[in-house]
């Protein structure tokens, strides 16, 4: 991967639905090796941003390129460096782990060593080993979501996008999860995360966009963050709440309600 | 809080539906409906108006057996509808009673059980009988129209009919709710164990005791007096279809007051087990459901071995290819609900293979018999493509829907939607077609085609045919996929199934419009031989155009299908 070009560069993208623009035009790189966390609150654009990224929908306007690849001109090479964890583990119920993984490795076009030996890998270090045989509709929430990180780490993607990663996991998993994507940083992967967790954003994350009503509002390091917000404290929260309550306020006093 | 409220989302959902469509495709749709359905009604009243004169047979004996013909068969089609219906009834009574997701914030809630059975009762007669009495309301309008009825009696027809539904969704839903009572439900396989020898059982005795040969055939009565006496017999003397029967043809014959009274068996019993029901419902239903809540039992290793059997020669296809077709068939072998429509299926095999082997052609007379069997060919093409098509609404068609929620998988990685439909495309031809050329040369072997041409047309039809609705399935499939929906019968029972299902049809009379001239040409070849450029070339058109129709019928809804995909935004 050339380090000078963006892992993902987002030019101009936006997304309507009818009259509703539930993602204004944004435009956005992410460096190689860099850790971003997207936040925001419910309905803000985070979940159409990611899914735009990784292909699944398409943008009204604007372009997505993934380490130079344009993700509408050149899908199957702008995918294949993408390893996309949902917020939500929707998989396919009537397969095992390893059938999952197989079918995935499919898709992939990953040889049958390559494939096995991962699983291997990825299914001991989420302890789902003693369950790879076993159908995923009997396990819990959580093991679902181990499933799909198992999944998206299986190609050995350079990007790895993330929604919500943390629902439905116990602690022991939480904490297991972050050294993972920590390891993965360090490995020179690129992370674009959402998550309303803002303590996992703060622990992980190298650089931080907060969006809402459809657009990005800030963007920059915790630091830089917390000097735009005008907060006294260095806490994610106090920032995400003060620069989110700010533009509100702003957004009401352009459309004020009427009475 | 009445039942119907509980029915509001699912009308809602009809609804918005309907409206994210747009008005013109409401509009096209009811078009190349009610256009099928006139179709439907003319050909078979024009077929039926014929039968009932029986001018072969002469001025006065001809349409006295001729409307006892007609009366006959219009009997067996109530008894079969009654069949299918008990049996489709019953497996969307699972679906609706305990399967769907919405039951359990329902039982959460403070409505009262029955209350909450009545909705889902009403969703299951929906489901299990809309599209039987959308393709049979034409069928019997023709009956009514052949039996000359007063205009009056159309009004109250489609109540009758009405009626006559519920009866057997009445037998269906009591089925379900007991085999809920002592099995539970998510242990399908037991269930349809169960379900399949009854099923099989009431089929064989249906057809053993109709006897439907005998009907083609006068010489087995000895005279024709017992030929008439037999016709005059009713197939039941009591029971659902027999007193609608009687009841029609009162009603047709225009006295209205002799009809509902012939009715009013029927009125009661719906009313006794609509009683039965409510007692049932109170009493046992939340139990039942309780009990279908019961762990799932590990189907896994019933059909491990043939699944294992079967994906065996994807090993030599592309890594995307496998692992789709790999998916395809595990999940298909462990879905529990698909051994009721592989049972279903068989069913509508097993009556298409008696019917042929029943049908008297060895007691025609030799001279006509040749032109009789090569004529039955042609017209044999539309039965196995109406089996092919069920089959194809059955396990084709819900094919992309079933990827659900996980679709997501799919679209995020670099398999194009083009690849994954024509993967998909080409692992269900395969069956499809073969399905269809079975078929065919079972069929072919039974008329004993004596041309060969003809013998190559059947296969052609047939090779055509299966291209054409397996593409149509896989097409029509995703344009109106159902990623929700919980299980292949509720999505092959939907909308799209519906304008799948006329697609079909539609193809169909399609081929065998563009057919009728070379088959024209051959039926009568042996006295009139092919002569001339200009019939030559008018049979080299019909070809040309069947192959170009054929490729526009399998290519457009396959294009539409991946614009679908392309556009589609998992949840």
């Amino acid at each position: 991967m050339n380090q000078n070009e963006p892992a993902i560069s987002l030019t101009g993208i936006g997304k309507h639905y009818g009259d509703f623009e539930a993602l204004k035009p944004t435009s956005l790189d992410i460096m190689p090796g860099e850790f971003f966390g997207f936040l925001g609150p419910n309905g803000a654009g985070k979940t159409t941003m990611i899914r735009i990224i990784t292909g699944i929908i398409i943008p009204t306007c604007g372009s997505v390129r993934i380490s130079g690849h344009d993700v509408a001109k050149d899908p199957d090479a702008a995918k294949r460096r993408i390893g996309y964890i949902p917020d939500r583990p929707y998989l396919y119920e009537k397969l095992t782990p390893l059938e999952y993984f197989e079918f995935v490795a499919g898709l992939y076009t990953l040889t049958d060593d390559l494939w096995k030996q991962r699983s291997e890998e990825l299914l001991k270090l989420f302890k789902l080993w003693e369950w790879r045989n076993e159908l995923i509709e009997s396990f819990s929430h959580g093991m679902k979501q181990k499933v799909a990180m198992c999944s998206a780490f299986l190609h050995d993607p350079d990007i790895i996008i993330v929604d919500e990663p943390m629902v439905g996991l116990d602690p022991k998993s939480v904490r297991l999860v972050k050294d993972i994507f920590k390891e993965q940083v360090k490995k020179g992967k690129t992370i674009f995360l959402t998550t309303h967790t803002l303590s996992v954003a703060q622990d992980l994350c190298s650089r931080i966009g907060i969006i809402n009503r459809g657009s990005v509002i800030a963007l920059g390091t915790l630091e830089a963050l917390r000097i735009q917000s005008g907060s006294d404290t260095s806490d994610l929260e106090s920032v995400f709440l003060k620069l989110t309550e700010e533009e509100a306020e702003e957004a009401m006093s352009h459309h004020p309600t009427p009475a | 809080m009445n039942p119907n409220s509980l029915l509001f989302p699912t009308y809602r959902a009809f609804v918005q539906s309907v409206r994210k469509r747009g008005a013109r495709f409401a509009a096209l749709l009811a078009g190349g409906g009610v256009f099928t359905a006139f179709i439907i009604y003319f050909a078979l009243y024009k077929f039926l108006a014929y039968v009932s004169k029986a001018p072969m047979l002469g001025a006065v004996i001809g349409p006295m057996i001729g409307g006892l013909l007609v009366s006959k068969l219009l009997e067996m089609l109530y008894l079969a509808l009654f069949i299918m219906i008990v049996f489709s009834s019953v497996i969307a009574a699972f679906s609706s009673f305990y399967l769907d997701d919405e039951i359990r914030l329902l039982m959460s809630s403070p409505i009262p059980s029955a209350r909450i059975f009545w909705s889902r009762f009403v969703l299951m007669v929906g489901e299990s009988s809309w599209m039987a009495a959308a393709f049979f309301l034409p069928v019997f309008l023709a009956f009514a129209t052949a039996a000359q009825a007063p205009l009056w009696a159309y009004l109250i027809y489609p109540l009758y009919i009405f009626f006559f539904l519920l009866a057997p969704n009445l037998v269906g839903g009591l089925l379900a709710l007991s085999l809920a009572t002592l099995f539970p439900i998510r242990q399908m396989r037991k269930v349809f164990q169960f379900l399949s020898v009854m099923v099989l059982a009431a089929m064989v005795f249906f057809f053993r005791y109709m006897e439907p040969e005998k009907l083609l055939n006068p010489s087995y009565f000895g005279s024709v007096s017992n030929y008439i006496l037999n016709l005059q017999n009713p197939l039941t003397k009591i029971g659902p279809s027999a007193w609608m029967h009687t009841a029609t043809r009162t009603l047709f014959e225009g006295d209205p007051l002799v009809s509902l009274r012939q009715l009013l068996p029927l009125l009661t019993l719906l009313g006794i087990g609509l009683f039965i029901m409510h007692v049932l419902a109170r009493s046992f239903y939340r139990r039942s459901w309780q009990i279908s809540l019961e762990a799932v039992e590990n189907q896994v290793l019933g059909l491990e071995w043939l699944r294992r059997v079967l994906i065996i020669p994807l090993r030599f296809a592309s890594p995307e290819f496998r692992v789709i077709g790999q998916k395809e068939i595990t999940v298909f072998f462990r879905d529990p609900a698909i051994f009721s429509q592989i049972f279903m299926m068989a069913a509508i095999i097993f009556v298409y293979g008696y019917n042929l082997t029943i049908l008297p052609l060895k007691d025609l007379p030799s001279l006509y018999s040749g032109e009789i069997n090569d004529t039955m060919v042609y017209f044999n093409g539309p039965f196995i493509g109406f089996i092919m098509a069920a089959v194809a609404m059955r396990f084709v068609y819900p094919s992309i829907s079933m990827e659900g929620r996980a679709f997501w998988a799919v679209k995020a990685s670099p398999v194009p939607a083009s690849r994954l439909l024509q993967v998909k495309f080409i692992l269900y031809l395969v069956p499809m077609m073969a399905l269809g050329l079975l078929l065919c040369f079972i069929s072919n072997r039974i008329f004993a085609v004596t041309t060969s041409y003809l013998f190559l047309i059947s296969f052609l039809n047939v090779f055509m045919m299966s291209i054409v609705i397996t593409g149509l399935a896989i097409g029509l499939g995703t344009v109106f996929a159902r990623f929700d929906a919980d299980n292949p019968l509720k999505i092959s029972g939907s909308f799209g199934g519906f304008v799948f299902m006329i697609s079909c049809a539609l193809y169909v009379m399609n081929l065998l419009v563009l057919e009728a001239y070379p088959m024209f040409r051959m039926y009568f070849y042996r006295y009139y031989p092919i002569a001339g450029t200009g019939s030559r070339l008018l049979i080299l058109l019909s070809f040309v155009l069947l192959i170009f129709c054929s490729a526009l019928w399998t290519i457009v809804p396959l294009m539409r299908a991946r614009d679908t995909i392309e556009r589609y935004e998992p949840e």
